[in-house]
This record gives C-alpha cells, sequence and structure tokens, in this order.
C-alpha cells in the first residue's frame, strides 16, 4: 500500500516562556544547543514540498523563540506550503506580525488557558493572558485565518460557556476545543486534568449548542477525549500515514510522543532525506498497515477508521507497543482506563487558582496538584 | 445561516486560497487549502469557485454558468451551486 505525506510538523525549538501543566511535548527535550540551523529548516521544506505536502504547521515550544522564523515561513510558503503558526503570542507584537503575513504566513492559532485571567496564568505557570488578548486583535486586522485553541480539563470545564463567549468576542473563524492529551506532563498531571464524566457531558451538549448558535460564523472543532470514548483516537491519522514531524534537533518522528517507544531508532534530517525516512525507514514503517496488529484489532472491522490507536498511549499505559489502545472498549487493558475513570470520577473536585509572585513560589504552592512544564538545557 | 442571495458577493475566505498549479494539481484539477485541510477541485466546483473572487455577484455567476449548461434546468443549478457554498460557508472556506 502506497501513502503520501500530506503534512510537516516542524518543531522549531522546545524552547517556551510557558510552563503549561498540559504540555504535549517529551519530557526529554531537545537541547537549545543541538538545533537546526535555518538553512537546515529550509531545505526540510524544500523537501516536504517536493513529497507533495499540503501544510507547514510551525510548532515548538514557541516557534517564535526563533529569530530566524519570518525567513523559515517565507521558504516553506515557497515551497508550496499552506503556513499555519502554532503559538501562545508571546513574543509576538503588531510589527513582527506583520513581517510574518508578509512573508506568507496563512494561518495563526493561538492558544487559550481560560477565559479568567488569574486561572490561565495559573494554569500556563506564567503571565500570558492579557497579551494573548490583545494580539488577537491585532492577528484580526490581518488577512490571515486565525483559529483559538482552548484547551479544556477538570480544573476549567465548569465554566465552558463562558469560555466559548469569551472566544466569540476575539471573533477567529476557527475554535478548536481541545481535551488534554495524556501524555508527557499531561500523563504526570493527569489526576489534576481527567474531568468528570458529569464534566464531560455537559461540554458535550454546550459544545452541540454553541455550533448551532455560531454556524457560519465560526467552525468549532472538538473531540470527545479518549478515555470517555467508545473506541480510540486514530491518532495522527494512523502511523506513517499522513504526518511527518521533525523535532527541534532533526530528528523525524511519525508523531509527538514517539520518542517515548522503546528500540526504535528515529533518522535525522541531517543524514537523512525525508522521502527516505517516509518510505524506507523502520520507524514509519513499524506501525503502518496493519501486520503488526495483535487481537482484537486484527479482525476489527474498525481496524481501516482508528488503526488500533495510540501506539504512544498503547506503551505508556502497558508497557507493549503493539496492544491495542486501553482507551478502546475492546481492549485487553481497557480496566487500566476503567480504574483511571472510575478514580477521577470518585473525587470530583476542583482546585481554586492560586495567586503566586514568581514562577518559584507558584510551583512550590502547587505541588501536591501537579508539575509544570520545564525549559531544555 | 443561509444561501447567498443574488446580490452577495462570494469569494474565499480568509486564510483559504488556491494552491500552486505544481502542488497537488493537474489541468483538470486546481486544489484550494485552508486551515488544516484542503479540496481539489474538477468540473462544476472548479468552475463556480474560480468565479468567486469578490468582485462578481451570485446572480452573474448564476447567470454565467447557467448559460454555460444550458440543457440542465436552471433552477436545479442555482439549488445545487447554493447549497454547495452555503456547505462551504458553514466550514468557513467561502464567505459571502
Amino acid at each position: 500500500m502506497h501513502f503520501s505525506p500530506l503534512a510537516l510538523i516542524a518543531e522549531l525549538t522546545h524552547r517556551c516562556p510557558l510552563h503549561c501543566v498540559y504540555c504535549s511535548n517529551p519530557m526529554q527535550m531537545a537541547a537549545v544547543a543541538d538545533e537546526l540551523a535555518t538553512e537546515e529548516w529550509i531545505s526540510v521544506f524544500r523537501q516536504a514540498g517536493k513529497l507533495g505536502m499540503l501544510h507547514a504547521h510551525f510548532t515548538g515550544g514557541e516557534p517564535l523563540a526563533r529569530a530566524d522564523l519570518t525567513e523559515l515561513i517565507a521558504a516553506a510558503r515557497a515551497a508550496g506550503l499552506y503556513t499555519n503558526l502554532i503559538t501562545s503570542g508571546l513574543g509576538l507584537n503588531e510589527e513582527r506580525l506583520h513581517r510574518l503575513v508578509e512573508a506568507g504566513l496563512d494561518h495563526i492559532q493561538i492558544s487559550f488557558q481560560d477565559s479568567r485571567e488569574d486561572s490561565a496564568n495559573w494554569i500556563a505557570g506564567a503571565k500570558a493572558h492579557t497579551h494573548k488578548i490583545e494580539l488577537s486583535r491585532a492577528i484580526r486586522k490581518q488577512k490571515i485565518a486565525f483559529t483559538v485553541n482552548l484547551v479544556v480539563h477538570r480544573q476549567n470545564l465548569d465554566h465552558l460557556e463562558e469560555m466559548i463567549n469569551f472566544i466569540e468576542q476575539l471573533e477567529p473563524e476557527r475554535m478548536e476545543i481541545a481535551h488534554t492529551q495524556y501524555y508527557g506532563w499531561a500523563l504526570a498531571n493527569r489526576a489534576a486534568l481527567m474531568p468528570t464524566r458529569t464534566q464531560l457531558e455537559r461540554a458535550v451538549a454546550i459544545i452541540a449548542e454553541a455550533e448551532k448558535r455560531l454556524a457560519g460564523r465560526i467552525r468549532i472543532d472538538s473531540v470527545v477525549p479518549d478515555y470517555y470514548a467508545k473506541y480510540p483516537k486514530a491518532c495522527m491519522g494512523g502511523w506513517g500515514r499522513r504526518l511527518m514531524l521533525v523535532n527541534p534537533s532533526g530528528k523525524v518522528l511519525p508523531c509527538h510522543a514517539a520518542e517515548v517507544l522503546p528500540g526504535l531508532p528515529f533518522e535525522n534530517v541531517r543524514q537523512k532525506s525525508l522521502e527516505w525516512i517516509w518510505q524506507e525507514s523502520m520507524s514509519f514503517r513499524k506501525f503502518r498497515g496493519e501486520e503488526w496488529m495483535p487481537e482484537p484489532c486484527r479482525t476489527c472491522e474498525r481496524r481501516g477508521e482508528d488503526f488500533g490507536g495510540c501506539r504512544c498511549q498503547a506503551f505508556l499505559l502497558t508497557g507493549d507497543d503493539k496492544a491495542t489502545d486501553p482507551a478502546c472498549s475492546l481492549a485487553p487493558a481497557h480496566h487500566l482506563v476503567e480504574a483511571a475513570v472510575l478514580q477521577e470520577n470518585s473525587d470530583p473536585a476542583i482546585v481554586r487558582p492560586q495567586p503566586a509572585s514568581s514562577f518559584v513560589q507558584l510551583r512550590k504552592k502547587t505541588e501536591e496538584l501537579w508539575s509544570y512544564r520545564t525549559n531544555p538545557e | 445561516m443561509a444561501p447567498p442571495s443574488d446580490e452577495s458577493r462570494p469569494r474565499l475566505a480568509t486564510g483559504t486560497r488556491w494552491a500552486a498549479q505544481s502542488t497537488g494539481g493537474s489541468d483538470e484539477s486546481r486544489m484550494i487549502l485552508f486551515p488544516e485541510g484542503a479540496i481539489k477541485l474538477q468540473g462544476t466546483g472548479r468552475q463556480v469557485l474560480e468565479r468567486c473572487d469578490g468582485q462578481r455577484t451570485f446572480g452573474e455567476i448564476l447567470a454565467d454558468l447557467q448559460k454555460e449548461f444550458g440543457k440542465t434546468d436552471p433552477e436545479k443549478i442555482r439549488a445545487d451551486i447554493s447549497t454547495f457554498l452555503e456547505q462551504l460557508q458553514r466550514k468557513r472556506i467561502v464567505d459571502y
């Protein structure tokens, strides 16, 4: 079977001014000294364009931490790619935004931690909220697509309606309502982040209502979190079927979390071409197609829809990277997810945001609740 | 939410654009790109969207295409194109 990659995820750096407690970056971060140089990234974008990829997603860490971002966006655009900047907005003012748009930026995506400033800054471990609002106004003056990504979890879901109304005021074309997924920091902080069933059911109804109300103005994309779903998510649209992620030091991964998997040698764009890595590398071929599948996936009629779920989640929860994703109700290890859901529903308490005068103090005050994302060396 | 009126001027939404011909296109098909997606267009779909330039009114686009497809019932053409644009508007790919 032949697959063509559709999108490149360019993780430009793992440096970030925010410390979000659900960050999807690996806990083992790429060191600053190992980051790809400008010319190396430019070569990656050209190769991606030649491979027929359509989208380049600039992410991090915080991609704005790269001083050469304007140049990289211009290069990706010149290579025929649709360019999307996924950012906290910290490090962006109106002038730099204008330069990025001039360079060919098509779409910008800003994440909000909450509608309430104290809570937003508490979750991000940084004073970022006010700046994001100001930046959103500047973005609306530019001719680019604007998405607001709202990350939801136990600590903020109780006022989802308020958050949706808040985002509506920012006038994006799209709103993504993203439940935290449990990898890296979010897995370590799962007990503080996982919503209760009651919260989730309420959220589903609120989102359905908002979709109706905002139809034609704001498109809402949201997914039921997999711990509460009957079947697992089709992670990355299937392993090695659609996406390539290049990390800050040039390692090429089939997904954000793949480095947690044992014994998989990941290739580097410094040694191999993207085309070779896509077609020939062991890391991209290992879970592509259906041969690796165990039962019940192997004979499941849904295997072409969800591909057995997420390999990283399977490994993180069961220790076996070939296991059926335990989020699936048919999985032999589904009891692991059921147990977590049961435990998180036994005590529906949420915590009030804690004011703190510094990040050090904030960490100290919240150490029993969660741990904040840290920065690479 | 409503279908385009005859006076409206349909256009690609902000952040939606045609891909360069070298990207996923051929003589028959062209691609439009937008956040998190792409659509390959050929035939009537392509003919409609190529006319959605923010200059022509929906009424003009319709008259143009009704002439082009002279053998088809003009009201059917109107209904089909109207639905097509309304669906794209919901996805924030087209504005009018």
